[in-house]
């Protein structure tokens, strides 16, 4: 005989199994394989359909990809492009969780910096036979076509080359005209005037250095700029501490608190452009993508100049390489098809050219570089000029290993604050910096085999 | 009650009678302090947190290439530029949406779950509350990637659902414990003399026990509400829509990786802060009481 409890119990059990049936079901379908997992199961399509691109640079840039994609969609009828702006701040994190969750677009803006993490989890397609049989073949800028080959593992070009962008000295042309100082095309003028510009009493700062978020790009910049070293590595053996290189770090860290504000020991590019833009500094190291700031809050480009890092008193320019940017086809996409035409659409002639005039930057597409806007952006000029002169010797940075983001930020962006506060030398920092890179590139060399 | 309770005055008790009790020696005691030592301390400190926000209202109403210090002559331009140009009104009806749902779905099975916990003893009782607060030590992060596949499963990526049910899921434990707490604070005798009138239990809980649970569902709901607004993390990872996606995320576009117009961020910052604040403005009475009663009791 079953009592009211006793079956008011038995019910209670049952819908406990059920839902811990459900629960467990649920989960071991999550875990499983559902067949688009990032590094296959993509199909080529029929060239039309509906396809998504995922801007890495999502709001600012968003007007003029709306531009692109209505010019593309008209050429293209049959294939309707979903644009969706992902914050660049986490466009790393949306990536990688698509690539173990699923749910990768079709098309991806993949920056320089992160390519080498993205293409060593399988999710990007090779993309060389593509270009080759396509109109963008002999189009694209070869110096940034080897950079993005080298950033993807230097087997296969995993990204087309958009745009590139460049390491620029912003500097304050009416301050510079009132002091009487040359422009600072040299180190020796740099440092002359960050020292004449400054007047803390006054709280006028000849110069802004990049402490927070960031600063490491920045200070290998400045560094390999002043020493002169050519190669990020000597054999297996980054350069980043020889002593030529410590000696440069010492005397660019000599500047904080003497022409600089105390509070860019926390600068990040935002802090760094906002408080360059205020008026009341001289000169910023950034790169040309901060030209509208710049103009918007100076009232006009009248004001400022924006010129490549200075020279060596010689006249040669050294600086590090910037990451290239650049679209990639997802391998999960059942739409390659349409979505390669969509690249080599955005990588053509007029969208690059109108993409790059928007945004300042280096057109990938040599043909839009001829273009005549870049004349007429003086910064944008001289950057091109500068990067096809000849003259310049670039240090390529190594992108392409998997663990530079890590190394270049998390593990040594608070080091460098503690060398800025004279809490570390730069010698100790450079010398753990070069033991990091010396483990991560055995590392990579060792997983190449 | 304590003051039938009290013991009778004694005669030590009289003959100190003379002496100030303790809230009149500390309202002596306020009285004595010069205002200006206390106030303006006060004045600094409030001057120091308020600056920020002046300095956003300068940044928002301020043309773009003003620098100067007051928002003089005033402009509605980044307004209007985030609200329409960069879909700040899609967004901010996305976010009402998500926080509403979560707000509603968490105080109601809070509601319920936390009824269960305060009113009934079950086996497992003791490590289930263990592991609810267990729970708030597992980051969102971490789960992002089950959670995402999971609702993949479920066709829920690009629906604003997925980010209602995660935010419900992640408040829950916390609003669970709060709720629990306040029940216990209703005395169960309440609920039995209405069971008595003929009173369900249900009857009774909507009728005696919810109308004292006011202060407790207004801490609960607005927690769930403003942690739902604000959260960045699930509606960038879940929507990958442009016309889904909310007002955090918005917010995050505005900052490109080489170049941020700051005038439009401080806008969209506004435009973001202002339901929060007139929420807690009409709740602060209800929000303080439900969480010192709350969390005290519990």
């Amino acid at each position: 005989m079953f009592t009211s409890q006793s079956r008011s119990r038995r019910h209670r059990r049952t819908a406990s199994a059920v839902s811990l049936t459900a629960v467990l079901a649920l989960t071991v379908a999550a875990c499983g394989d559902d067949g688009s997992s990032a590094s296959g199961g993509g199909e080529e399509g029929s060239g039309k359909g509906e396809i998504t691109f995922w801007d890495n640079n999502g709001g600012v840039r968003t007007d003029v990809w709306r531009v692109i994609i209505n010019d593309f969609q008209k050429e293209n009828p049959g294939i309707k492009v979903k644009y969706v702006g992902i914050p660049a701040e986490s466009v790393q994190s949306k990536y990688d969780t698509a690539i173990q969750g699923g749910g990768l677009p079709d098309v991806g803006g993949v920056g320089g910096a992160m390519l080498a993490g993205i293409a060593a989890q399988g999710a990007l397609e090779p993309l060389d036979k593509r270009i080759s049989g396509s109109s963008l073949d002999g189009k694209l800028n070869p110096v940034m076509s080897k950079s993005v080959k080298s950033s993807g593992g230097g087997e296969h070009m995993y990204t087309v080359p958009t745009s590139a962008n460049n390491g620029t000295l912003w500097y304050r042309t009416d301050l510079f005209k009132k002091a009487g100082l040359d422009a600072p095309t040299t180190w020796p003028k740099f440092y002359d005037a960050a020292g004449k510009l400054t007047d803390k009493g006054d709280n006028k700062f000849g110069y802004t250095i990049r402490g927070g978020e960031g600063s490491i790009a920045q200070a290998l910049d400045a560094m390999y700029g002043q020493s002169g070293i050519t190669s990020f590595w000597n054999g297996d053996k980054a350069t980043v501490n020889d002593p030529k290189n410590v000696a440069a770090l010492e005397k660019y860290v000599g500047l904080y608190k003497k022409t600089t504000p105390s509070a860019d020991v926390n600068n990040d590019f935002k802090k760094m452009v906002a408080q360059w833009d205020s008026g009341q500094i001289g000169m910023l190291s950034h790169n040309l993508g901060s030209y509208q700031d710049h103009v918007k809050a100076l009232g006009g480009p009248e004001k400022f100049r924006g010129i490549p890092n200075p020279t060596l008193a010689d006249g040669t320019r050294v600086q590090v390489s910037n990451p290239i940017d650049g679209l990639g086809l997802f391998k999960a996409s059942k739409k390659k098809k349409a979505a390669w035409k969509f690249i080599e659409f955005a990588a053509s002639h007029k969208a690059n050219s109108r993409w790059n005039e928007s945004a300042g930057a280096i057109p990938a597409n040599v043909d839009a570089a001829k273009d005549g806007w870049i004349k007429k952006s003086e910064s944008t000029d001289l950057a091109a000029q500068a990067l096809s002169d000849g003259k310049i010797k670039i240090v390529e940075l190594p992108y392409y290993l998997p663990d530079w983001n890590t190394i270049s930020k998390a593990d040594n962006e608070p080091n460098f604050q503690k060398v800025l506060l004279g809490k570390m030398t730069a010698k100790d920092f450079l010398d753990t910096l070069a033991e990091q890179l010396n483990e991560a590139q055995a590392e990579w060399k060792e997983q190449k085999k | 009650m304590i003051t039938q309770e009290a013991p009778a005055p004694t005669a030590g008790a009289a003959a100190g009678r003379g002496r100030p009790g303790p809230r009149k020696a500390r309202r002596r005691a306020w009285d004595e302090v010069p205002r200006w030592q206390i106030f303006l301390p006060l004045s600094i400190y409030l001057l120091f947190t308020l600056i920020p926000f002046y300095w956003i209202l300068l940044f928002a109403l301020r043309p773009s290439g003003s620098t100067s210090l007051i928002p003089w002559p005033m402009t509605g331009e980044h307004f209007e530029k985030v609200w329409t140009e960069r879909s700040f009104a899609v967004y901010f009806q996305n976010s009402v949406v998500t926080g509403v749902a979560s707000l509603l779905m968490t105080t109601l099975v809070a509601l319920v779950g936390g009824y269960a916990l305060a009113r009934f003893d079950f086996r497992g009782k003791r490590p289930f509350m263990l592991g609810l607060l267990c729970s708030q030590f597992v980051p969102g992060a971490l789960l992002l990637v089950p959670l995402f596949q999971i609702f993949a499963k479920l066709q829920l990526i690009n629906s604003l659902t997925s980010v209602v049910i995660a935010e419900t899921v992640f408040q829950l434990p916390l609003s669970m414990i709060l709720i629990a707490g306040f029940i216990r604070n209703v005395p169960y005798s309440l609920e039995e003399a209405a069971w008595v009138d003929g009173c369900t239990r249900f009857r009774a809980f909507c009728t005696i026990v919810l109308p004292l649970l006011r202060p407790g569902l207004i801490a609960v709901g607005s927690f769930a509400f403003v942690h739902a607004w604000n959260h960045f993390l699930f509606a960038l990872m879940f929507l990958s829509q442009q016309d889904k996606q909310t007002i955090p995320v918005g917010l995050n576009t505005l900052m490109s990786a080489d170049s941020v117009d700051l005038g439009a961020l401080a806008a969209g910052g506004i435009i973001a802060a202002v339901p929060v604040v007139i929420v807690f403005g009409f709740i602060q009475k209800w929000l303080i009481t439900g969480f010192s009663s709350g969390a005290v009791k519990g």
